[in-house]
């Protein structure tokens, strides 16, 4: 090859690198105070990892402790466009959103920093139904039998109990309510405990019944705050849900209400099959209204609006209960005529922001399945600054030491290294942006690291130039022999980093495999440079001193 | 020309005894202690939560952290400073904790962050990291470090099997076993919390220090052919003598890059940075006083396919294709 086009190749290269790395425009979508901003940022197209620029990520499975999925694989597909939809509207800047392996999705936030509501965005399952409250009486007519179920099978509270009814409690999750939780069920579990064996002595009313209290529209009871653990227990059993009235489910309300001082949580039998679900749900926004609170107004599509206004026209005078994923919205409505497109949901006492994340999952889609954490991380920003800062630091005196000792000890030849290691370096991070490779603070660190092995190539052939020149060759045979000789150990070299940095990719994780693909890009780029590059300066310089001096080396 | 150790003619084999010596007492000490005791696993094994957070000024002690802690019903979660006495990492990683996080992984943090708020109030501290980990991922990921542990080995195995003969490759792995242990006992001695980061410097050390001992065995390789009548011995020493600059400058450039980081890298890298430390000057001491005697001994131990007799075959086989090895680069 002529000196002209290896020169040529190099310019290439270098300008290349420079060109895949220099800071583009490009538009971001972030949402600020709920409002979607398109900010236009100048960017070295690098992308940092969280570890760098702070926020949160999380690993996510299908919860079989919960349900059964036949078809887990459609199942966690159908999981991921949801989980997609919902980030996307989170609006946060370069999310990701993916599936690894067959049974695992990873969500990365980058800049978020509150991970209890990240969590709650990715995890509820925003299933939404209709459903009428029970006009028949159901329950009350079952709960004889119910009652006796539970004298005869002896299935009163029993300390055992407890964990059942944490696990069943939707509170479980919250860690700090588990273990309030927990001691409230285990004090209504004593409580109870002893006055069934009262009520069993003395021929009382039964364990269940005593328990509810009719309310003021059909379908509705009342239960004291003080009993909702216990009635959790009761129709946790599989016994009692068999003998549930059929065609009927059970629904606690949301909220609680104080009536006479007492604090009452409502429970409603709702008729099973819902008169329309979420799924035609095209619009959802966050509300406030001075009468009824925080609220979340929903439009359904033409489809849904057809089938909601048929449904309701034939449900006149019935009370429409919404069930946000098995919990009862509010107090049920009375359907005053058919209803169209719009509806509402009211929240309670949450605030603006529990409306706006509800919405949005409204928006986004329900998870078809539910999801459990498998893993989770929040890194701060302040962490992920100080993180650069250091490796920065680290890179720029590791980078200043290596060119020391190169130029103290080879002197001109160092130099050539030295212009090697900048296009060694511009190359590495050029293959980098150009795959798309996020980097990472191991990633960094296995970039630094790599410097100190790329010049491995350059001491093999430099070492090997001086041998033959020590034995009399003259500058052009020394060094095409160092060359020569040099190539079988570099490439062993090479090839073995490469496999190990190869089987870190394959086994490892975020981080690691951050440090792996910096490893191997790294390893290629130190191959051109050394052989190519370095050699290109040396031809060089031959071709200026005509190869007549002793080369310094 | 500025020169380390240049023509050196040390008898590095005759030294076989001392070094083996000196393997044994750093080896022997940590593995009989690692079986003993074990090592120290970090939460992305054995799941678990670790959080860092700083206290706003004035800071608690700790003691008053692991009352609250205790408080909220989490009094098995360790509690030290790092740092600073306002920066706290908090690590739960006991067996119970670790089952309550198959139920999801954010529990237990979700509790610490409780039980903090109850005893001091949500604005008194700062969430620097989080990271929880339930037991399905730590035990799947200690079986894929093993896995990978394995496949390193076995890929550069199979690598030196064709590129050199079998004795070189048999050799360069014992070495290369041999770097693993001390290097192994060198994390016990110091503490090192065996995190996937550390599992991946183990990687690389075996990288490395492969790398090393291919160095000299590359030179012993091209000896053999050139001095045919000198014996394994000398030729040994004489690759050692000159490959040794070129050990010590990649050692101590690579040495330069990794001090810079245990210096400047911060908490996360430091460890990483040890254990690469020490994995390259065992890598380079083994490259020069393990591998070679080591292939000394097997030579002895099997020689009838001996470097002494096959060479008569490469040999003719050499001279034979000279003249197309000196257009085309060694393969």
């Amino acid at each position: 090859m002529k000196l002209k086009h290896r020169i040529a190749i190099i310019l290439a290269l270098v300008a290349g690198s420079l060109w895949t790395l220099y800071p583009r425009t490009v538009v971001e979508r972030v949402k600020r105070d709920g409002v979607f901003h398109y900010d236009t940022v100048q960017r070295v197209p690098l992308k940092r990892g969280l570890d760098l620029v702070g926020g949160i990520h999380m690993a996510l499975e299908i919860d079989e402790s919960k349900v059964v999925v036949p078809d887990k694989a459609a199942a966690l597909t159908n999981a991921l466009t949801v989980l997609r939809n919902r980030v996307d509207e989170f609006g946060v800047a370069e999310p990701v959103v993916q599936q690894v392996g067959n049974e695992r999705i990873i969500v990365e936030l980058p800049g978020i920093d509150d991970p209890v509501r990240a969590q709650d965005i990715v995890q509820k399952s925003a299933f939404l139904e209709f459903q009428i409250t029970d006009e028949t009486d159901a329950l009350t007519k079952a709960l004889p039998r119910l009652d006796g179920i539970i004298k005869s099978r002896g299935l009163g509270l029993a300390p055992g109990a407890r964990a059942d009814t944490a696990t069943s409690s939707p509170a479980a999750g919250l860690g700090s309510l588990l273990q309030r939780d927990t001691s409230d069920t285990a004090r209504v579990a004593a409580d109870t405990g002893a006055r069934d064996t009262a009520a069993a002595t003395t021929g009382g009313p039964g364990a269940l019944s005593r328990l509810l209290q009719a309310g003021t529209i059909p379908g509705e009871f009342m239960v004291a705050a003080e009993n909702v653990g216990a009635i959790e227990h009761y129709l946790s059993l599989p016994e009692i849900q068999a003998a549930l009235p059929p065609g009927k489910v059970v629904r606690w309300s949301s909220d609680s209400t104080v009536i006479a001082n007492s604090v009452y949580r409502p429970l409603y039998v709702l008729d099973a099959r819902p008169i329309i679900t979420g799924q035609y749900i095209q619009d959802a926004q966050p509300n406030q209204d001075p009468l009824e609170g925080t609220l979340v107004t929903f439009e359904l599509n033409n489809e849904g609006g057809r089938q909601f206004r048929r449904e309701t026209g034939r449900h006149i005078q019935d009370y429409m209960a919404i069930v946000l994923d098995q919990r009862v919205m509010g107090r049920p409505p009375v359907i005053q005529g058919a209803i169209g497109t719009r509806g509402q949901i009211t929240m309670g006492g949450q605030d603006l922001a529990a409306a706006q994340d509800l919405a949005l999952v409204l928006r986004a889609g329900a998870l078809p399945v539910p999801l459990k954490i498998v893993e989770s991380g929040t890194i701060g920003a302040s962490l992920g600054q100080d993180a650069v800062e250091q490796g920065v630091r680290a890179g720029i005196l590791g980078l200043a030491l290596v060119i020391l000792i190169m130029v103290v000890y080879y002197k001109l030849s160092g130099v050539f290294a030295v212009g090697g290691l900048v296009v060694y370096a511009l190359i590495t991070l050029a293959v980098l942006a150009q795959f798309g490779a996020v980097l990472t603070l191991p990633g960094l660190a296995g970039f630094v690291l790599s410097i100190g092995m790329a010049l491995d190539a350059n001491f093999l052939i430099f070492e090997r130039t001086r041998e033959e020149m020590d034995a009399g060759k003259t500058s052009r045979a020394a060094i095409d022999e160092g060359f020569e000789h040099a190539w079988s150990a570099i490439i062993d070299t090479h090839v073995t980093t490469a496999l190990t940095a190869a089987i870190l990719y394959q086994f490892g994780t975020g981080p690691v495999q951050g440090f792996a693909v910096a490893l191997l890009a790294g390893i290629a780029a130190s191959l051109v440079s050394a052989i190519f590059v370095v050699r290109t300066f040396f031809l060089i310089w031959l071709h200026r001193t005509g190869g007549t001096k002793p080369v310094s080396i | 020309m500025l020169r380390v150790l240049h023509n050196t003619n040390i008898d590095f084999i005759r030294l076989w005894r001392i070094s083996t010596a000196f393997s044994l007492l750093v080896i022997l000490p940590g593995l009989i202690w690692i079986l003993v005791s074990g090592f120290h696993y970090s939460i992305e094994f054995t799941g678990g939560t670790l959080k860092r957070i700083e206290f706003r000024d004035p800071a608690p002690g700790v003691g008053d952290v692991r009352a609250a802690l205790a408080a909220g019903g989490l009094p098995q979660v360790e509690i030290q400073t790092f740092g600073s006495p306002n920066e706290l990492i908090m690590r739960a990683q006991d067996p119970e904790t670790v089952a309550l996080q198959d139920r999801g992984a954010e529990v237990v943090s979700r509790q610490i962050t409780a039980a903090l708020d109850a005893k001091f109030g949500a604005d008194a501290y700062e969430v620097r990291s989080t990271e929880g980990v339930g037991p399905k991922v730590g035990s799947e990921l200690r079986r894929n470090a093993l896995i990978a542990l394995a496949i390193a080995f076995l890929t550069t195995l199979i690598y030196l099997a064709w590129r050199f003969e079998w004795r070189f490759g048999l050799a360069a792995v014992l070495a290369t076993i041999h770097d693993i242990l001390a290097t192994l006992a060198f994390m016990k001695y110091m503490n090192i919390e065996i995190s996937l980061f550390v599992v991946g410097a183990l990687l690389t050390v075996i990288g490395y220090s492969l790398n090393d001992t291919v160095v000299v065995f590359d030179r012993v390789r091209e000896n053999l052919k050139k001095f045919p009548k000198t014996g394994l011995y000398d030729i040994l020493n004489r690759s050692v003598n000159e490959t040794i600059p070129r050990t010590v400058l990649t050692g101590s450039t690579t040495l330069a890059t990794l001090l810079s980081l245990i210096i400047f890298g911060g908490s996360v890298i430091r460890p990483f940075a040890w254990v690469l430390l020490w994995g390259i000057i065992i890598g380079t001491f083994s490259s020069v006083y393990v591998a070679s005697p080591l292939l000394l001994w097997i030579n002895h131990k099997w020689p009838r396919h001996s470097a002494a007799v096959g060479r008569a075959d490469r040999l003719a086989q050499a001279t034979r294709k000279t003249e197309r090895d000196r257009s085309v680069p060694a393969r």
